[in-house]
């Protein structure tokens, strides 16, 4: 066995991986040191991995007294995106199922139903005018929810996780009589549990990221999310620095555009950052739970 | 089966739809109907007794501070209440939605609310039938117009009606048509004034063989402060293609990409460029500039008669003792003036009330203290007066924002600025002179497809060569050709139509 | 006679066919049930948010105005698409930008993805994996506003990192943000960056759920370690690959335009290639303030995605039955 081929090989994909993954990390040092830095220093020299005369004036000028909306936004979006993660992965899994299902006749069809949407929307405005004239989603909270129940990537992805689950396993159920639903909840779910993981922590990601709905459907500032909260404050910062802003008159005030862009990166980024080791710990126990039983 | 569904789905939407869009129109007919049949009611002045109770929407673009919030539903929720009986709610909305994004989509969609507007978003709303026609209720601002003048109104017609009212009244001829120097570094160099383009490019070299670390302008248009330099007209821009010569008494409109000026001045650029006064960044980066400015790494700027005072709050963070001074590189040409409006409130063509929506419009330049509660709040909680009627703010909190109202009838000065800058400030519009074009608003029904194609070529082709990124002579054929095959003869042509149309109208 | 009878025992036939094909379709329908019903809220969230919105698509060939109404409105017919189409160098231009680029990102970024799920799970070391994991995830999360500005401090003429460090080596300085064809190598490194780790999850996951008695028996068998990626490991992921490769050829035609405001700040010298249909529309059409016009486009590039894909979905077949789309 040519052991020290394999060894070498090994050490290059140590090399390789450690590599990328510093490349990956850099920016978000630099991030969090432009955010501790002062606007003028990082205006003149420019983004450094040490904070340029360290201050916490950025944070200061973001939180200002807003600190209570800021925790409620929080609260928000994090009520979003558990709620909403867990009744996505069941209308995906669901539907994914169905799709996946070699004898159901129709399953092309209900595939293609889902991929044409995937291409063809129609646009802003009868979307806005349903959401809240109709089905009245505008100021709830299920508003922010309900609207991305089914993305079609994660339900064609789920597809394919539950495709590779062997179908000898299906089959003897069929032959013990178990109908769609208990194969679905007995034994498509259990052991497809990588993909369900993968999905979910794609949808919490969705969920957590998301300000287009709070944009399009909230006034009430009691449902603002953390991303929409970030997402006007970095709007207006940038209207204010573009000098757009004179030419509808506005005055000129110089908002720490440099060093709010990094803070609000590392405000967004962080909980992540701080959440993914143990997401990540869910989902190789799942892995582990899955292969299991696989 | 999937086509089923997708016609059933249609068909539904179809019906959805055409039952809700239908409505919005409705009622916007009944509602101005129902106001034509009393005009009396048309005076702020009434007592609100007399008035039906409102619900008004107002929409604003920014933060929304703490403080408003609070106000909003207390002092300024009262006072309008008293005033003119109505329920006023602010909703504020990120700024990417001016001018199209979500507020078109409220527009559409037939939602009841007022918010502010530009002339070029009024033309395009208007067409659609998006706005409410005020012309019926110019009465309701009585107030107002006494402390806004009559070109801003103008300048918000179309067709002889008035479709936003305008608000604000400050001093702003001549934009950006002097250069606002950074008064300090020029003394420390050795200077006391700029009053030509050489004496401009003096301080440059001056101040860079001193900090060779500064950028020069802070800008990629001088085509205002430059004007001296390249032609003898008296160049006024209505938008990136056409511009007007003011010193002359006609209705031409001058071609400005394929003239004589064009060119001298994209040489002017050119090397202003290679000089480094332009730094090489900002082909790319135009945000930086700005950045530059203020954190003082800039030696000048476009100068507007306020800058002065405001830029100097900025900079002071960066440079203590910046000083601003605005200089024109040239003299004998009148400043030019638009009308001297800072902004100009519409309402949604869905609103039931818009008469109501004039009224609170009014109440917002209608006099001092009204001024005082709605610019900076209530005094002694959130600002302080001095014996010389200047103020302390005690709070960073801004309120309805001050740009928006500024008003020169009711502005009140901080104690950092200046006597002779607030003289001067004020006197800045007093030889000035209204446009000849101010109040024209081009109709671009007919040249849509022309103007939007004209946008690609000016963004890729001719704004690299008026910032003088790309050199005349190589750069300015291949403009050229495509110029011409997206339609700029058909455009200046329906422009100048449309134009002296529009003069020969106004000056019978 | 004959020529009589024929018609009716065609018929009688039909009838007969059809009434066992209804019979099967019932009993069918009757075993698939459940699947109707797993399938429901799917279908609802479908129809309420995607399929009835969808109608907005008359907009397209209509000259909207508030009092008609969407449908009262006049018929524009493809008048909102004269902009795009009347200027073929642009809409050639700007197609071909967007092919390119997606052509690059798809390819690149695929590569790159499944090398690294491959070396991650060649990995033992748990933590190893865990940390890299979540690290090579990070870009994922930051915007290109932000890449752009720090992409801006490192390729800056006069004060960028590189050319200071090229300058220090005694080499020449790169004007990196006037040329338009470095740029695209630039865009396509900073796509690769950005997505990569999050791809990678994707497929690791696949990888994951390998039974690992295939591994073992290679391995008895003596194998390689880079035999038993080319052998077993790389071919587990092959339908994924097409898979994810079908999803994304429908967005062939659609550009990110936040990608390219972000890094390139628009900038006019970079246009040659970097001027995607996003990109054009967005400084023309939005830019005029013309929202029909955006909407137009978008159409065009949905359709021709549409071909794209039912080209693509066609091409899988012949590869695997299974691996088709729908």
């Amino acid at each position: 066995m040519p052991k020290a081929e394999n060894k070498g090989l090994l050490i290059f994909f140590y090399v390789c991986i450690a590599v990328f993954s510093v490349i990956c990390f850099a920016p978000f040092v630099l991030a969090v040191s432009g955010s501790l830095s002062t606007e003028s220093r990082i205006a003149a020299e420019g983004y450094s991995f040490w904070p340029r005369g360290f201050s916490l004036e950025t944070y200061q000028f973001l939180f200002g007294s807003k600190l209570e909306q800021i925790v409620r936004a929080y609260a928000v979006s994090l009520t979003v995106t558990v709620l909403g993660t867990v009744s996505a992965v069941l209308v995906t899994t669901a539907y994914a199922y169905v799709v996946s299902v070699k004898s159901f006749r129709f399953r092309n069809v209900f595939a293609f139903f889902a991929y044409f949407t995937m291409l063809f929307s129609g646009g802003t405005l009868p979307w806005y005018l349903l959401s809240t004239k109709y089905y009245h989603l505008d100021d709830k909270l299920i508003g922010l929810i309900v609207p991305y129940l089914l993305s079609v990537f994660l339900m064609f992805l789920m597809t394919n996780y539950f495709r590779s689950i062997p179908h000898e396993i299906v089959e003897s159920a069929q032959i013990d009589g178990a109908g769609h639903l208990r194969i679905f909840i007995r034994i498509m779910l259990p052991l497809g549990r990588v993909g369900v993981v993968t999905i979910s922590l794609f949808y919490a990601l969705q969920y957590w990221n998301d300000f287009y709905l709070p944009l399009m459907l909230v006034t009430d500032e009691r449902l603002y999310t953390i991303q929409y909260l970030m997402y006007t404050m970095m709007a207006n910062i940038q209207f204010l620095a573009s000098g757009n802003a004179a030419q509808v008159g506005g005055a000129i005030i110089a908002p720490p555009l440099e060093t709010a862009k990094m803070a609000m990166t590392c405000l967004t980024v962080l909980p992540i950052a701080i959440l993914y080791p143990f997401l990540q710990g869910f989902f190789v126990k799942g892995i582990v739970v899955g292969s299991v039983k696989g | 089966m999937f086509r089923k569904k997708g016609w059933l789905g249609l068909l539904m939407t179809a019906v959805l739809l055409l039952g809700a869009c239908s409505q919005g129109g409705g009622e916007a007919t009944t509602g101005t109907g129902g106001n034509d049949a009393n005009p009396t009611d048309a005076s702020g002045n009434e007592a609100s007794g007399e008035l039906a109770p409102a619900k008004l929407k107002i929409v604003l673009y920014g933060d929304e501070s703490n403080r408003m919030k609070e106000l909003a539903k207390t002092e300024f929720y009262d006072r309008i209440k008293q005033e003119i009986n109505a329920e006023v709610e602010f909703q504020f909305l990120p700024w990417t939605e001016y001018a199209g994004g979500k507020t078109d989509l409220m527009l559409s969609t037939g939602e009841d609310f007022a918010t502010y507007t530009d002339a070029n978003y009024m033309v395009k709303s208007v067409a659609k039938g998006l706005y409410a026609d005020l012309t019926p209720y110019t009465e309701a601002s009585a107030d107002l117009s006494k402390t806004v003048d009559e070109a801003s109104f103008k300048a918000f017609q179309l067709g002889g009606k008035q479709y936003a009212i305008p608000v604000g009244n400050k001093p702003n001829s001549a934009e950006f048509y002097s250069v606002l120097v950074r008064q300090d570094l020029l003394e420390e160099v050795g200077m006391s004034e700029v009053t030509s383009l050489a004496q401009l490019e003096e301080y440059y070299d001056k101040a860079h063989a001193a900090h060779p670390e500064l950028i020069g302008y802070a800008g990629v248009d001088a085509r205002r402060m430059l004007l001296y330099d390249y032609t003898d007209k008296n160049l006024y821009w209505q938008n990136d293609f056409v511009a007007l010569d003011e010193s002359a008494q006609d209705d031409q409109i001058l071609n400005w990409f394929e003239s004589e000026e064009f060119k001298k001045y994209a040489d002017l650029m050119r090397g202003w460029y290679e000089k480094g006064i332009i730094p090489k960044y900002a082909a790319t980066n135009v945000p930086q500039l700005q950045s530059d400015w203020n954190s003082g790494k800039a030696m000048f700027w476009a100068g507007t008669a306020a800058r002065p005072f405001e830029g100097a709050a900025t900079i002071s963070q960066a440079v203590p003792d910046a000083k601003l001074v605005n200089y024109f590189l040239g003299e004998g040409r009148s400043k030019i003036s638009r009308g001297t409006y800072s902004t100009a409130f519409f309402v949604s063509s869905a609103a039931k009330d818009p008469e109501r929506y004039v009224m609170f419009f009014n109440l917002l330049q209608k006099d001092q203290e009204l001024y005082d509660l709605f610019a900076y709040g209530i005094e002694g909680t959130d600002y302080t007066l001095d014996e010389n009627d200047r103020i302390t703010r005690l709070t960073t909190d801004s309120l309805i924002p001050d740009w928006l109202l500024m008003n020169k009838n009711f502005i009140r000065f901080d104690n950092s600025v200046p006597d002779d800058f607030i003289a001067e400030y004020k006197a800045w519009d007093d030889d000035a002179i209204i446009s000849k074009g101010a109040g024209f608003n081009f109709d671009n029904t007919p040249v849509k497809n022309e103007e939007t194609k004209l946008n690609g070529v000016l963004t890729e082709y001719l704004a690299p060569i008026g910032s003088g990124f790309v050199d005349y002579e190589t750069g300015y054929p291949k403009a050229l050709e495509r110029l011409k095959s997206a339609g700029i003869d058909k455009y200046i042509a329906e422009y100048q139509k449309q134009f002296s149309a529009w003069y020969a109208e106004q000056n019978q | 006679m004959v020529q009589q009878a024929t018609p009716r025992d065609t018929n009688d036939r039909l009838a007969k066919r059809q009434a066992v094909s209804f019979g099967r379709l019932r009993k069918s329908i009757g075993r698939d049930a459940p699947l109707y019903l797993l399938a429901l809220p799917g279908i609802a969230v479908l129809i309420l948010f995607a399929y009835l919105p969808m109608s907005g698509l008359i907009l397209v060939f209509k000259n909207y105005n508030f009092n008609d109404g969407i449908f009262g409105s006049p018929w524009a017919g493809f008048a909102n698409f004269e902009f795009f189409f009347s200027s073929m160098e642009d809409a050639i231009r700007a197609t071909r930008n967007t092919v390119m680029l997606n052509v690059l990102y798809m390819l690149t970024g695929t590569f790159f993805s499944v090398a690294i799920a491959i070396v991650l799970n060649e990995m033992r070391s748990k933590w190893f994996v865990k940390i890299t994991q979540s690290v090579m995830f990070f870009p994922y999360f930051i915007s290109w506003i932000i890449i752009g500005a720090i992409l801006f401090s490192l390729l800056d003429y006069d004060k960028g990192i590189l050319n200071q460090s090229l300058a220090a080596l005694g080499l020449s300085q790169v004007d990196w943000y006037s040329s338009p064809w470095l740029f695209m190598v630039i865009l396509v490194l900073a796509n690769i960056w950005k997505s990569a780790g999050y791809g990678a999850i994707i497929y690791y996951a696949v990888l994951q759920g390998i039974d690992t008695s295939y591994y073992e028996a290679a391995r008895i068998d003596g194998a390689s370690r880079w035999q038993i990626i080319m052998r077993i490991t790389l071919p587990m992921l092959i339908p994924s690959i097409i898979l994810m490769s079908l999803l994304s050829i429908g967005g062939m035609l659609k550009g990110d335009l936040s990608m390219i405001m972000g890094v390139t700040f628009l900038n006019p010298l970079l246009l040659p290639t970097t001027d995607i249909i996003d990109v054009y529309v967005y400084r023309t059409a939005i830019r005029s303030g013309e929202f029909g016009f955006a909407s137009a486009i978008t159409l065009y590039q949905s359709v021709f995605g549409f071909i794209l894909v039912l080209v693509a979905n066609k091409m899988a077949g012949w590869y695997d039955k299974d691996s088709k789309l729908f």
